[in-house]
């Protein structure tokens, strides 16, 4: 299903990291990054040429993803949210993006994702 | 011509008038008397005098002779146009009728012709300076011309009138006023007031200074007005000074504590005023004082009280204000003004608003419109630190003081508010970091089971166990997801079970019933609750209703509310399901949740059996733990041993 789509995965934490992009790849998708910090993260979205979608952590060792997501969103890129964190505590604009909560079952990541892209 | 004999008796009817007038201060002993004579001497034995009473318009028959009983200071004529009263009046003359029958020119009054008048003779009665007092009226019953000496009789007897009933009500008057100073005087209990000599001995001691000062008046005639004074102004010598001032200057004040009888003090104000007669011989002092006892300790205690409440407003840190109910304010405390930097009239009507931040005063506005309703305000708002110009959170509070409720208006009256704004921002930045910090929390504490999970899969070859651990990881994952959404620490069993089921499948179907009433599981029974129902799911999935596209599942609950804590009587009922042939499953992790976990962790009753067409499992929770109702039984350790 994600066949040679090129999805960006942003995640701090290097063990779900591995997971994630490796649960991806097994889903044929192609892995953009993993990366773990904002600026990282920044100049994948801005320099990748193409990005079907994107998985971000919401919470990166204390830094916010939100430019990551306002430089995305400005390239019409899908994003999924990882997060613990409940909708309550998400700032406003950003609490209708499609959402996994942690700790994420790799299916429901897959899913999510199929749902973002556009078929 | 009148006749010696008349004349002669008309000069002693004069001098005993005279004499009479001289006895009497009675006016109206000396009037009968006038009306007597007068009688006598024009031989009609019937006289009167009226007397014109201004404001009325009307002639009172003040004294008279020869009338019957209900005239003489009772009747009251209408001083009419056409009557020969007022004409005499008027004319300033003498008028005779001389036959009332042939008279054309008057109306007479009805009493005198019921009395068998039939001529009289109307002279008026002057006072010194002109004034008209009223009517001297002699009346006979037969026809009569009086004649010139009559009537220069009559002249002469009412010009000695006139100054005889003017130095009569003269002194009428000055006994009335006399009467009515000594009555005011003597009513006036609140105010001490006696007479001294020259040498400041008491010579009159009137009520008020017995009742402001407890002497009686024969317990101080001819004592030293010192006796009043209390022992330190009499060692200054106060007395003295008081008497000189006044001799000097004519009054001196006399504004301070005085002895009473007894020996208890009260506090004066009044003054000592100097007597003298016409050529300035001092005859002694007037003093008169206002006993101010009572109203200077209530203003003390007012002022006392005053005080109190401003050490109060003045001493808390709330910022404290009056307003009326529209928000309208007439005070701000000093600590507002310190705060705000406001002058106390910037503060007035709306003028505190310019302190509240821009984008809260509609809020506040609002709040005051609510306030008037529900008699209470309460409003959090941003006020402007005129120290630093910062803006901090206040939480505003105010009351509405009423007046008494009373029978025309039992509904009693709101007089002002009174209120307070606290700054609550520390509170409010402490509260917002504790949400950051409780986000923190549950951010670390889900990305760990993640962690917890994938070290996991790094650890163990795939196997059907890594699975199952994978998956429970999950639903430990999302009760933490669930618990950290609610405020009340509370999730619905609802909410719990399509988590769940949704986790196993791909969502619900039509194969699958869920149905039970809106219930709200505590918080500490929600894990293990959710565990059992994960393994019950994911059985479900791999051997049962679920996976098996034959198979159905009903998930009913309802509540038992009876004796004891309220419990929960959840029935999982799978059917249409080809069980597979007993084997390890049975005794596996999932069996041992709800067989022996349940009951041990949350005192529930479990029952969970393997049917030919499914599995049953019912599970009786009790919502609320039984030390809620009796008090905890702890194992107590070695000190209750034998």
């Amino acid at each position: 299903m994600l066949h040679n789509r090129r999805i960006l995965v942003v995640e701090d934490e290097y063990h779900i990291a591995e997971e994630v992009a490796e649960a991806l790849a097994e889903e044929g998708a192609e892995v953009l990054g993993p990366v773990a910090t904002v600026p990282a993260a920044l100049a994948m979205a801005e320099g990748e040429e193409r990005i079907d979608a994107a998985l971000l952590d919401v919470n990166l060792g204390g830094g916010m993803i939100w430019p990551v997501v306002d430089l995305l969103v400005g390239r019409n890129v899908p994003v999924v949210l990882t997060t613990g964190y409940d909708a309550g505590s998400l700032p406003e604009r950003y609490a209708h993006l499609p959402r996994c909560e942690k700790p994420v079952a790799l299916r429901e990541i897959t899913r999510a994702l199929q749902r973002a892209l556009p078929s | 011509m009148s006749h010696p004999e008349t004349m002669m008796k008309r000069q002693r009817v004069l001098g005993d008038f005279g004499e009479a007038a001289l006895r009497s201060q009675d006016l109206n002993e000396v009037l009968d008397e006038a009306c007597r004579l007068v009688g006598e001497a024009l031989g009609t034995g019937r006289a009167k005098i009226l007397e014109i009473l201004e404001t009325e318009r009307q002639l009172l028959v003040r004294a008279g002779v020869g009338w019957e009983t209900g005239i003489v200071g009772r009747l009251r004529l209408p001083m009419e146009e056409h009557s020969s009263e007022t004409f005499a009046i008027d004319e300033g003359r003498p008028v005779i009728s001389q036959d009332v029958a042939r008279e054309d020119r008057f109306d007479v009054p009805a009493f005198m012709k019921e009395a068998g008048v039939v001529s009289f003779v109307n002279v008026p009665i002057f006072l010194p300076g002109g004034r008209p007092f009223g009517l001297l009226q002699v009346d006979a019953t037969e026809p009569r011309d009086f004649g010139e000496d009559d009537i220069r009789f009559l002249r002469t007897y009412t010009a000695i009138l006139g100054p005889v009933i003017d130095r009569l009500l003269i002194a009428r008057t000055l006994r009335s006023t006399e009467e009515r100073f000594r009555l005011t005087v003597e009513q006036a209990l609140d105010y001490g007031i006696f007479l001294t000599d020259p040498e400041d001995r008491i010579t009159d001691w009137l009520p008020g200074a017995r009742a402001v000062y407890g002497w009686a008046a024969e317990e101080v005639i001819g004592q030293p007005s010192a006796i009043i004074f209390t022992p330190e102004d009499r060692q200054e010598n106060r007395d003295a000074w008081e008497t000189e001032t006044a001799s000097r200057e004519g009054v001196a004040p006399n504004v301070r504590w005085h002895l009473r009888k007894g020996g208890e003090r009260v506090f004066i104000e009044g003054s000592t005023r100097a007597l003298r007669d016409p050529d300035g011989t001092l005859l002694g002092f007037l003093k008169i004082g206002q006993d101010m006892t009572e109203r200077l300790m209530a203003e003390r205690r007012l002022e006392e009280e005053k005080e109190r409440f401003r050490v109060l407003v003045e001493g808390m840190p709330q910022l404290v204000w009056r307003s009326d109910g529209e928000g309208q304010w007439t005070w701000g405390s000093p600590q507002w003004l310190a705060y705000t930097g406001q002058r106390q009239e910037e503060t007035h009507g709306r003028g505190w608003l310019r302190a509240v931040h821009p984008d809260d005063r509609a809020a506040a506005v609002d709040a005051w419109h609510e306030a008037r309703a529900c008699g209470a305000l309460d409003v959090e708002f941003r006020l402007r630190r005129a120290a630093d110009g910062s803006y901090r959170w206040h939480r505003t509070r105010a009351v509405p003081l009423r007046d008494e409720a009373s029978v025309p208006r039992p509904e009693s009256r709101i007089l002002e508010w009174l209120g307070t704004s606290t700054d609550i921002d520390d509170l409010k930045r402490l509260q917002g970091q504790q949400s950051i910090l409780v986000a923190e929390l549950q951010h670390r504490t889900r990305n760990l089971l993640g962690v917890v999970r994938s070290i996991a899969r790094r650890s163990f070859d795939p196997s059907p166990g890594r699975e199952e651990y994978e998956a429970r990881l999950s639903a430990l994952g999302r009760v933490q997801g669930f618990l950290s959404r609610s405020p009340t620490w509370e999730v619905a069993l609802a909410d719990l079970l399509d988590a769940e089921l949704m986790a196993a499948g791909d969502g619900t179907s039509e194969r699958i019933v869920v149905s039970g009433p809106p219930l709200q599981l505590p918080g500490d029974k929600v894990q293990p609750l959710a565990l059992a129902l994960h393994e019950l799911a994911t059985n479900a999935v791999k051997h049962g209703a679920i996976g098996q596209p034959d198979g159905r599942l009903k998930v009913i609950w309802r509540l038992e509310d009876g004796r004891g804590p309220p419990l929960l009587l959840l029935d999982w009922e799978e059917s249409g399901v080809a069980m597979p042939a007993p084997s390890v499953e049975r005794r596996g992790y999932g069996r041992e949740l709800i067989e022996r976990a349940l009951p041990y962790q949350l005192q529930a009753r479990t029952r969970l059996e393997f049917m030919p067409d499914g599995v049953r499992c019912r599970i009786a929770l009790p919502l609320r733990d039984p030390e809620d109702e009796e008090p905890a039984t702890w194992p107590r350790g070695g000190e209750h041993a034998p």
